[in-house]
């Protein structure tokens, strides 16, 4: 017991801290009061239930996903799926696919994840300015530039990534790659590691002049 | 609640009836008496119980009490009795799972305590579906079938006649209603029993003194833990009350135990 409760516990007060660095989510939580979302997840033993009100409570739950979608109440949602399809719930199109293919299982009020997912990727949360609160706001600054560009080419290189493998699974090509795609793949990985280390030194010395 | 009722549930208490005494920690005192002393332990640490409870559990007991909330089945628009529920821990997470179709009922015999968690879940906002009754256990003062879900936690020790009050909640919950109780029960290792052993009868009491300036009531604490009645005693007591489908879980090694029983 005590595994599952602590892990519950340190959720709830993650998520709502997190949703409290943003004055918007209040707003944003409105439409979910008083709904609850259930989700089990494969390799976890328990599943979660989140329950909104002006925050969010989250619950273990004692039963299997059968016994718990026995509550249709119109004010429920309950989804069941594994770690790696999780990623892919929040492109709307990959859905119906991931419950063709049996990787996903989606029982009443679809609208409560979607709100659910929308309140977490509209959470506007200025981390400078939370980091700046510890740091000062010259290195704060700093380390958000270096983040910044960091994020930045990480997404384009995912973008890149996403969009190779896509056409060769929608358009059936050979999967063998080609030389120069691997050679190119590799190119992109180096850079991606320089960018790394260039960021993580900037950190370092950002940490050692505090 | 009717007059017969009450006393069919006197008739039935199986604690100790043939003597006039009973046990106060490890003291034997006059039945009459036990109510009046158990109040004067909570008025003595009402103001300083959540402090000692995170410090003498190391927080576990807020993981004993979510895995309560877990095992409740607690869902919108139900009716939730927190008996003994002290300043509210359970009853601020109920008041919110139940939402605003709902109620919860903080009830306690003790007024300091129902005070201190009337001011704490005002504090949170937590105010539209909460009542607040100042009740004894053994005689609840509500009408049969009247809640879903009746939760009991650390209180049932403290109760004169534990039969009387199982049958007393056995009334008021509504058929398919559920009761959890979570108390200290049995640690189901000799080795931990021990190490449990020392820590709360001498360790324990000097944090009750150096934090709350109260020894006395800390060693009363202790002292009621080893009186309660073991793990499988209190299935069979629900049992006795009419429970179904009765059930315990040990928690962190039996120091604590969750009980479950359902009215059908
Ligand atoms: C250790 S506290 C538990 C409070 C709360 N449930 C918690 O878990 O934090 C025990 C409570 O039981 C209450 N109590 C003792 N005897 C009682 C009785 N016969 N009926 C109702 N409440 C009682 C006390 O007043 C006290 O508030």
């Amino acid at each position: 017991m005590p595994a599952a409760s602590l892990f519950t516990a340190t959720a709830e007060t993650l998520l709502n801290r997190l949703i409290a660095l943003d004055e918007d989510s209040a707003q944003r939580l409105v439409p979910l009061a008083g709904k609850r979302l259930s989700v089990f997840i494969e390799q976890l033993p328990v599943g979660i239930t989140l329950v909104f009100s002006t925050r969010i409570d989250v619950l273990a739950e004692p039963h299997s996903f059968e016994d718990v979608c026995v509550h249709q109440d119109g004010e429920s949602c309950f989804i069941k799926t594994s770690l790696d399809v999780l990623p892919s719930l929040t492109q709307t199109s990959q859905i119906t696919r991931l419950i063709r293919a049996d990787k996903l299982q989606l029982q009443g009020e679809l609208s409560i994840a979607q709100q659910t997912a929308a309140l977490f990727q509209q959470l506007d949360i200025d981390w400078e300015e939370q980091l700046a609160r510890y740091t000062g706001d010259v290195p704060a600054h700093e380390a958000f530039a270096s983040a910044q560009k960091f994020r930045q080419q990480f997404a384009a290189f995912g973008r890149r990534l996403q969009a190779g493998l896509g056409n060769a699974l929608t358009e059936e090509k050979d999967i063998a790659v080609s030389k120069l795609a691997v050679m190119h793949f590799n190119d992109e990985v180096d850079a991606l590691r320089d960018d790394v280390q260039r960021f993580e030194a900037r950190l370092s010395l950002l940490e050692k002049n505090q | 609640m009717s007059d017969t009722q009450s006393r069919d549930d006197a008739s039935q208490n199986m604690d100790e009836s043939v003597t006039e005494q009973t046990h106060f920690g490890f003291k034997q005192v006059d039945k009459s008496q036990k109510a009046s002393l158990v109040a004067n332990v909570f008025d003595s640490v009402a103001a300083k119980y959540d402090v000692m409870n995170d410090l003498m559990s190391f927080g576990v007991h807020r993981l004993w009490k979510r895995y309560t909330i877990d095992c409740a089945g607690v869902r919108a628009g139900h009716r939730v009795l927190d008996i003994a529920g002290g300043t509210g821990d359970l009853t601020a997470k109920f008041s919110r799972l139940v939402g605003p179709t709902g109620s919860v009922t903080l009830a306690d015999i003790n007024l300091s305590m129902l005070k201190v968690g009337r001011d704490k879940l005002r504090d949170q906002g937590l105010v539209s579906n909460i009542d607040y009754v100042q009740a004894d256990a053994e005689a609840l003062p509500f009408p049969d079938n009247s809640f879903d879900v009746v939760t009991m936690a650390f209180g049932l020790r403290n109760v004169t006649e534990k039969q009387n009050a199982l049958n007393s909640i056995y009334r008021v919950l509504k058929p398919g209603g559920r009761l959890l109780v979570l108390e200290f029960s049995k640690p189901a290792s000799e080795h931990l029993s021990k190490i449990y052993d020392m820590y709360s009868f001498h360790i324990l009491p000097r944090m009750g003194q150096m934090v709350a300036s109260d020894a006395e009531s800390y060693r009363y604490l202790a002292e009621s833990i080893r009186m309660h009645p073991d793990q499988e005693t209190l299935k069979g007591m629900f049992e006795q009350a009419g429970f179904e489908q009765c059930d315990y879980s040990n928690l962190t090694g039996g120091i604590v135990a969750l009980h479950r029983g359902y009215k059908f």
